[in-house]
């Protein structure tokens, strides 16, 4: 089921756009549709792993935001050429495990 | 517990949560550091990364379950319901800080900044992957070949910035080199 919605868009994009659908003969509104859904996943990621990345969610519940299992997170990252977002600190004060007595 | 001059030795317990647990295992390191330490884990964050759906999917994943059912990775929950954590964290994350919080002289392992801060706000003592396996060749349970691909590993798969990886690699070497040095020396 789809709901009707007005956004105002610059007029060059728009432009772009126009000329595009007509080139490759694309239904209008479903290539609208179909821009608007990918953009919308792609961008939410992107701002949940931004997130992510500063310290202000954790891998799970990242996850959790984009509906992928733990084993999946770090080929999101690799992907968008992100890091763990832990630092070199972190390491220096882990702590030792202590050896037989 | 291992025996050591006939004494019984409780063995270190690492409590672990499933960043910890999938990077370990995808380094090869899972199963050493469970004949070694006590490894924990409560029973949210063994079906946040061993859930049967994840054993068909990832070997790893299958490994841990194994692991898991030859109770070399225990499973427990806390006890401390109504606990609130200074900031946010998903529920197997919060559950491990919390039963390492119980668990008396245990370390928390995780590799998420997020847990990692609230492990520092309650001082709790915690270890990194990268850590685990400079230890572990400290204590010479792997060896110098071994942890170095190990740290290559967690390199490729587990997305240490490259500072990170470079600071473990130098230890890794410092440990060799002392080592050699002291070889010489005797």
């Amino acid at each position: 089921m789809t709901k009707p919605t007005t956004i105002r868009l610059p007029e060059d994009l728009l432009d772009d756009i126009e000329q595009f659908i007509q080139e490759l003969k694309l239904d209008r509104a479903a290539y609208l549709r179909e821009i608007f859904r990918k953009g919308f996943y792609v961008d939410r990621q992107d701002r949940f792993l931004q997130q992510y990345m500063r310290g202000e969610l954790s891998q799970m519940e990242v996850c959790k935001a984009l509906k992928l299992d733990p084993w999946q997170f770090v080929s999101q990252l690799k992907t968008r050429g992100l890091y763990l977002n832990i630092e070199l600190e972190d390491l220096l004060d882990s702590s030792e495990l202590p050896g037989e007595i | 517990m291992k025996i050591v001059h006939e004494v019984l030795v409780p063995l270190t317990k690492i409590v672990m949560d499933s960043s910890a647990l999938i990077l370990l295992a995808k380094c090869g390191l899972m199963g050493i550091v469970c004949e070694l330490f006590e490894v924990i884990s409560p029973s949210s964050v063994m079906a946040e990364v061993a859930s049967k759906e994840m054993i068909i999917k990832y070997p790893d994943a299958a490994l841990i379950n194994e692991l898991t059912s030859k109770k070399k990775i225990k499973i427990q929950d806390h006890k401390s319901a109504g606990f609130h954590l200074p900031l946010s964290l998903h529920k197997g994350e919060k559950d491990a800080i919390l039963l390492a919080m119980e668990i008396k002289n245990s370390i928390f392992a995780t590799d998420d900044g997020k847990a990692i801060k609230a492990a520092r706000f309650l001082k709790i003592p915690f270890i990194i992957s990268p850590k685990i396996v400079i230890e572990l060749y400290k204590l010479q349970k792997i060896t110098f070949k071994v942890a170095r691909e190990s740290i290559g590993k967690l390199n490729t798969i587990g997305r240490y910035s490259p500072d990170i990886i470079a600071s473990a690699l130098v230890s890794l070497m410092e440990g060799e080199n002392d080592k050699t040095y002291n070889h010489k020396v005797t």
